[in-house]
C-alpha cells in the first residue's frame, strides 16, 4: 500500500512537469498554428542556464532557476521575431524552421558543454515520509512549484486581458485581428511565455532526472502524447492528459516494468485519436 | 499530356537521370569516401522517396522509419532462413509493410495535418518499443546479426562493391517505384494536395488514392530499410530510429518537394554537405540547421522548386516583352 501511494505521488509530480512543459507546446500551436520541433531544445536549454548560473557563477538555485527562465523567454521572443513570425501561416515550413533551431541548439549546447551528461544535482536531498507514504523533497518541490506555474499560467490566460486576446487569437485570427488584436505584437509574446514555461521546466526537472544536449527529444515525444491526448490547443486538456501519462508511467514502470507501460500509453493515445480525433476535451481550437 | 504534366514528368525523370552516376561509382573506384558517399545517398534517396509519393497528396507522413524497420527486419529474418535471393529480399521488403500499411491507413487517412503527422510519429515509438519488447523475434536491443548479404542466383554480392551496388540497384527500384505511382495518379494526387473536399465532390475516391499512396510510400520505405540491412549486416531498432525521418524529411524540403529532381537534389547536397561536415562532427547537426533554416526562409519551395519559379519568371517576363513589342 505504501509503494502504491508513493507511486501516486510521483506520478502527479511527474504530471505537473509534463503539464508546465505541454501547456507551453500546445499554447504555441493553439495560439499560432505551429508545431514547435524547438520545443524541447528550450527545456534543455533552460536546463543548462540554471547549470550554468548554479554550477558555475555561483548563484543560489531559485535565483538560477527564475534567470534560467527569462532567459528562455527572450531567446522564444527574438527567435520567433527573426525565424518564425513570417513564415506562421505555413505549418510545414515552421516546422522544419524550429526543428533546424533545435539542432543549432543542441550542436551549441554541445559545443560549449560536451556530449556527455552535466553533474547537476537537485540542491535539496531526503525524502518526506509520512503514514504509509514517502515522497523526495526534490519531487515535492518540483511539484509545488510547478502548480504554482500553471496556476499563473492559468490565470494569465483566462483572467487577463492579454489572456483574453490570445484565446481570441487562437479561436478566430481574423475577427481578432478585425478586433484591433495585433498578431505582430501577441505572438512573439506568447512564444516567449510558452519558451519560459519549458526553460522553467528544464530548470526544475533536469537536476532530477538528466540533462544532456539531446534531452529535448524526449521531452518533445511527450509532448506530442500529452497534446494529442488533451485535445491539440487546449490548455486545460494537455493538464489533464499530463496527470493522466505521468500517473500511468509512474504506476506502469513499478508494476509493468521495461517499457510495456509506455507501449500501452502509445496504444491508448492511438485509440484515442482514432475515435475522438479532437482529443479528450474535444476543443478543437484551430483547424490541423 | 497538358503542358505541366509534361513537364512534372520531365523533371522526375531529370531525377532520375542524375542518380545514373552512383552505378558507375563502385566499378570505376575503391575510394571508401566515394563509395560511402554513394551507398549513403542511394539509401537517403530511396527514403526521402517514400516521404515523396505522401507529399504529393500533401500530406507529411512520419512512418518512414517504422516502415524501414519492417522491410529490413523481414528482409534479415528471410536472408537468416536461407533465402538470399537479392529479388526475393527486395520483394519481401517492399510486400511485409505494404500489407501492414493496408489496415493501418484504414485508421490513420481519416486523420489530416497535424493530427496526421502525430499520429504517424507516434506509430515510430510504438514500433521502437515493439522491437524492444519482442527479443524472441527481433532480437530485441540487440537486434539480428550477422544477416548474410544478399546474392543473385547464387552469384555473391558481399564484396564492398557487391554491397553497394545492390543499394543502388534498390535505389533505382524505388525511385521508378515512385515514379510509376506519382505519375500513374498524378491527376488524383493533386487534386486531393489542392482541394480534398472539392476532389471528393467531384468524385474523386479520396480514400481509396490515399490509400494506394500509403501502401507504395510504406513498400518504397521498406526497400530502403532492406538496403540499410543488408550494408550493415544488422537489423537493429536503432537504425530505425524515430528522429531519423526527420533528416528524409529535410532532403525532400531543401530539394524541393513537388518534383522527384528536387528530392534527388535535396538528399545528395545533404548527404555530400553531412560527410563535408562529418571533419567537424561536433558541428555537422548545427550547419545541418543552419542549411535547413536558410532554405527554408530563403527558398521555401526548395532548391529545385525556387529555381523553378525563378525561370518560369522570367519566361514570362520575356513573353511579355514579347507581346508589348
Amino acid at each position: 500500500m505504501q509503494s502504491f501511494i508513493s507511486t501516486g505521488l510521483i506520478g502527479l509530480s511527474l504530471g505537473t512537469q509534463y503539464a508546465l512543459i505541454s501547456i507551453g507546446f500546445t499554447l504555441i500551436f493553439g495560439i499560432m498554428g505551429v508545431v514547435n520541433f524547438a520545443h524541447g531544445g528550450f527545456y534543455v536549454l533552460g536546463g543548462y542556464f540554471a547549470f550554468t548560473l548554479t554550477h558555475k557563477l555561483g548563484l543560489p538555485y531559485v535565483p538560477a532557476v527564475i534567470l534560467a527562465m527569462l532567459a528562455t523567454a527572450v531567446l522564444g521572443y527574438i527567435i520567433e521575431r527573426l525565424f518564425v513570425e513570417k513564415y506562421v501561416v505555413d505549418h510545414l515550413a515552421t516546422m522544419l524552421i524550429t526543428l533546424g533551431i533545435y539542432q543549432i541548439m543542441t550542436t551549441g549546447i554541445t559545443l560549449v558543454y560536451g556530449a556527455e551528461p552535466a553533474e547537476f544535482r537537485f540542491p535539496v536531498s531526503g525524502s518526506l515520509r509520512g503514514g504509509g507514504f514517502y515522497i523526495p523533497y526534490a519531487n515535492l518541490i518540483v511539484f509545488v512549484v510547478c502548480a504554482i506555474a500553471i496556476a499563473a499560467v492559468y490565470y494569465l490566460v483566462f483572467k487577463t486581458r492579454y489572456g483574453i486576446a490570445l484565446r481570441a487569437m487562437a479561436d478566430d485570427g481574423p475577427v481578432a485581428r478585425a478586433q484591433g488584436i495585433h498578431p505582430a505584437k501577441m505572438f512573439p509574446m506568447a512564444f516567449g511565455l510558452a519558451t519560459a514555461l519549458a526553460g522553467l521546466t528544464g530548470a526544475l526537472v533536469t537536476p532530477i532526472l538528466a540533462l544532456e544536449p539531446h534531452g529535448g527529444e524526449a521531452v518533445l515525444g511527450k509532448a506530442f502524447v500529452i497534446v494529442i491526448l488533451g485535445g491539440l490547443g487546449s490548455v486545460t486538456g494537455a493538464m489533464i492528459s499530463a496527470f493522466i501519462v505521468g500517473l500511468v508511467e509512474a504506476y506502469s514502470s513499478v508494476y509493468l516494468g521495461g517499457s510495456k507501460g509506455a507501449l500501452a500509453l502509445f496504444v491508448l493515445v492511438v485509440i484515442i485519436l482514432l475515435v475522438r480525433p479532437q482529443g479528450l476535451m474535444g476543443t478543437v481550437a484551430r483547424r490541423a | 499530356m497538358t503542358p505541366n504534366r509534361h513537364r512534372d514528368f520531365k523533371l522526375d525523370t531529370w531525377g532520375i537521370v542524375l542518380l545514373l552516376p552512383l552505378i558507375v561509382v563502385p566499378f570505376v573506384t575503391t575510394n571508401p569516401l566515394l563509395n560511402s558517399l554513394t551507398y549513403q545517398s542511394a539509401i537517403g534517396v530511396s527514403a526521402a522517396m517514400a516521404v515523396y509519393i505522401m507529399l504529393r497528396m500533401g500530406l507529411l507522413s512520419f512512418t518512414v522509419p517504422a516502415f524501414m524497420a519492417f522491410g529490413g527486419y523481414a528482409a534479415a529474418m528471410l536472408a537468416k532462413s536461407g533465402t538470399t535471393n537479392v529479388l526475393a529480399l527486395m520483394a519481401i521488403a517492399f510486400i511485409v509493410p505494404a500489407l501492414f500499411a493496408i489496415p493501418l491507413g484504414t485508421l490513420v487517412l481519416r486523420l489530416k495535418g497535424v493530427y496526421f503527422i502525430f499520429i504517424t510519429f507516434i506509430f515510430n515509438e510504438i514500433l521502437q518499443l515493439i522491437l524492444f519488447e519482442t527479443p524472441t523475434l527481433t532480437g530485441g536491443s540487440d537486434g539480428i546479426s550477422a544477416v548474410p548479404p544478399a546474392t543473385f542466383f547464387g552469384m555473391g554480392l558481399e564484396t564492398p562493391r557487391g554491397l553497394v551496388v545492390v543499394t543502388v540497384i534498390v535505389c533505382f527500384v524505388a525511385a521508378l517505384s515512385a515514379l510509376a505511382v506519382t505519375q500513374r495518379f498524378r491527376p488524383e494526387f493533386t487534386s486531393i494536395e489542392e482541394n480534398e473536399t472539392l476532389a471528393e465532390s467531384l468524385g474523386v475516391a479520396v480514400w481509396k488514392y490515399r490509400t494506394i499512396g500509403f501502401v507504395a510510400s510504406a513498400g518504397v520505405s521498406g526497400l530502403a530499410g532492406f538496403s540499410m540491412v543488408n550494408m550493415l549486416s544488422t537489423a537493429h531498432p536503432s537504425s530505425f530510429a524515430s528522429w531519423s525521418v526527420n533528416a528524409y524529411i529535410a532532403y525532400a524540403f531543401v530539394g524541393g518537394r513537388s518534383t522527384m529532381l528536387g528530392i534527388v537534389v535535396g538528399s545528395l547536397l545533404l548527404i555530400v554537405m553531412t560527410n563535408v561536415f562529418s571533419a567537424y562532427a561536433h558541428l555537422s547537426a548545427g550547419l545541418f540547421g543552419i542549411l535547413l533554416l536558410v532554405v527554408m526562409m530563403a527558398a521555401p519551395g526548395g532548391l529545385v522548386g525556387t529555381a523553378i519559379r525563378f525561370l518560369d519568371a522570367r519566361k514570362a517576363r520575356a513573353q511579355g516583352q514579347g507581346v508589348t513589342q
